[in-house]
């Protein structure tokens, strides 16, 4: 891409920059903090409320419109992300778990929805918000079910390993446990997002470059190639966006259901 | 243009792994306004929901289950009082055939009897006639006997064949008059 | 419903577990010895410590991971 952007003249195809791409100015001259993302962050959170709350603020036994829809959702969380990490406990953790799936689909959606366009999780100040969320709840919970040192001494020194190995392999334990996967936590959902936005981006402006800009007989089929891209990528930039909202509600609930029941 | 956006492109490339801070205060309200909302009120009461229709549900299944108890305990009682009602019908009829039978007996024995007893006054009574008869008769024959003795003696004996139908005409009159008598 | 030994919940969740751990893992294991040998070349002023400490550390990940899920 670097290599593509230091060729081009004037004249010649642009493929966007990540700068271009993802340092947007403010929407208002002087509000530094009113970008792009921050608006939508917050519609989407108002999106979700909403929605939420048309279906859950008065449910009945018989389910009816927005709450047999909303239900869906919230049997999707219970049965394929709570309960198989959390068990009997999986109840507690539903708000959580709920409000984290839903935030996060709603923020990836708005990278396909027209006008707005922009995956919120692609600004990776969001995904960690919600990553150390977890974080901070998954070592109070761990803190309280096993103690500060049984949490550590659990997590570190998992039974059943020869004594030699463990001074080995507990930094490895510690490492993973307590920087890595909170770390890849966020950024898988941030990395997901970006790629898939700047794939869009560069097949979109393909399309736009060759169609509408610079229409040429040699250019019209990469034209129209970049169009074809655009469609096949923003369907499947879609399947990763559920996948993404999807695993990291999982991971959360892994990472919870881990302190709650340490390693046997 | 403002000093933040200015210091941005300043940088160049930003790295993308560096968060903005507005950016995470935002997302922190963003997503804690709706956790709060979405734990503290709606979960609550989707799973209260959930919990009643599960119960609803349970609950319907445990009613048909004891209708249906119900009902097979109704419909043993409806055969045992059948088989009852039948059994009863039987006897009642095998009571009523019996005092059939009985009443049939006791009217034939009664009428037995009285055949009997008619039969009997009967046998009296011609006992009692005959006795009377052959009393009349002895106290008949008497006086016919002299009777006949008088007009035997008193007229002549002409020829056998007029005193034979002499003593046919007097047998005669005395069956009448013996039958007379009876009567 | 809550049964304290649930198998094929429970089966699910060591391979999820285990799944999603390894990555972490492997990343760690080279991370931290891979460090190591990075600290240790630029001390001594030599230049194979890193990739034996990148190679001991994935090493080490994946034995710690056969160990935890792998039986």
């Amino acid at each position: 891409m670097i290599a593509l952007t230091l060729l081009a003249d004037p004249d010649q195809f642009k493929a966007p920059t990540p700068d271009e791409l993802f340092q947007l100015p403010p929407i208002i001259a002087g509000v530094d903090w009113f970008t792009k993302p921050v608006l939508l962050a917050i519609l989407s959170s108002i999106i979700v409320l909403g929605f939420l709350w048309a279906a859950f603020s008065n449910p009945k036994i018989v389910p009816r419109g927005v709450q047999n829809v909303a239900e869906f959702g919230y049997m999707f969380v219970r049965d394929q992300v709570a309960r198989p990490f959390l068990g009997k406990d999986a109840d507690r953790f539903m708000g959580l778990l709920l409000s984290m799936f839903f935030v996060i689909w709603v923020w990836n959606m708005m990278g396909v929805v027209p006008v707005a366009q922009f995956p919120v999780a692609s600004h990776i100040a969001f995904p960690i918000v919600l990553a150390v969320s977890v974080y901070v709840l998954k070592l109070y919970l761990g803190f309280k079910t096993q103690g500060v040192g049984g949490y550590f001494k659990n997590m570190m020194f998992p039974p059943g390993l020869p004594k030699f190995i463990y001074v080995l392999l507990a930094p490895i334990e510690f490492l993973s446990n307590m920087i890595i996967a909170p770390f890849t936590h966020a950024v898988r959902l941030f990395a997901n997002m970006f790629a898939g936005h700047m794939l869009i981006a560069f097949f979109s402006m393909v399309g736009f470059w060759f169609l509408f800009e610079q229409l040429s007989p040699l250019g019209a089929p990469i034209g129209v190639l970049g169009v074809l891209m655009t469609i096949i990528m923003t369907g499947f930039e879609l399947f990763i966006m559920f996948l993404q909202a999807f695993l990291f509600a999982m991971l959360a609930a892994m990472y919870i259901g881990n302190s709650l029941h340490p390693e046997h | 243009m403002n000093t933040a956006a200015s210091l941005l492109a300043a940088e160049g490339g930003a790295n993308p792994l560096l968060p903005h801070v507005y950016e995470l205060v935002v997302g922190i309200f963003a997503f804690f306004v709706v956790f709060l909302v979405v734990g503290k009120i709606l979960t609550p009461r989707i799973q209260k929901t959930l919990a009643e229709r599960t119960d609803a549900i349970e609950g319907g299944i445990k009613r048909a289950e004891d209708a249906q108890a119900e009902a097979q305990v109704l419909l043993k009682q409806y055969r045992d009082q059948l088989a009852e009602a039948r059994h009863e019908a039987s006897r009642l009829r095998e009571e009523a055939r019996e005092q059939g039978a009985q009443i049939k007996a006791e009217l034939r024995e009664e009428a037995q009897a009285e055949a009997r007893r008619i039969v009997e006054a009967a046998h009296a009574q011609i006992e009692a006639d005959r006795q009377q008869a052959f009393a009349q008769l002895r106290t008949e024959i008497g006086r016919l006997s002299t009777d006949l003795a008088t007009r035997i003696v008193g007229e002549s004996l002409e020829d056998e064949a007029r005193q034979r139908r002499t003593v046919d005409r007097f047998l005669d009159e005395l069956e009448s008059s013996s039958a007379q008598a009876v009567r | 419903m809550s049964e304290e030994k649930r198998r094929p919940e429970d089966d699910g969740r060591d391979f999820a577990n285990a799944a999603w751990s390894i990555p972490s893992y492997l990343l760690s294991g080279m991370v931290f010895y891979g460090g190591a040998g990075w600290l240790l070349d630029r001390w001594l002023d030599t230049s194979a410590f890193f990739p034996i400490g990148v190679v001991l550390g994935t090493v080490l990940a994946v034995y710690l991971v056969y160990r935890k899920h792998g039986r």
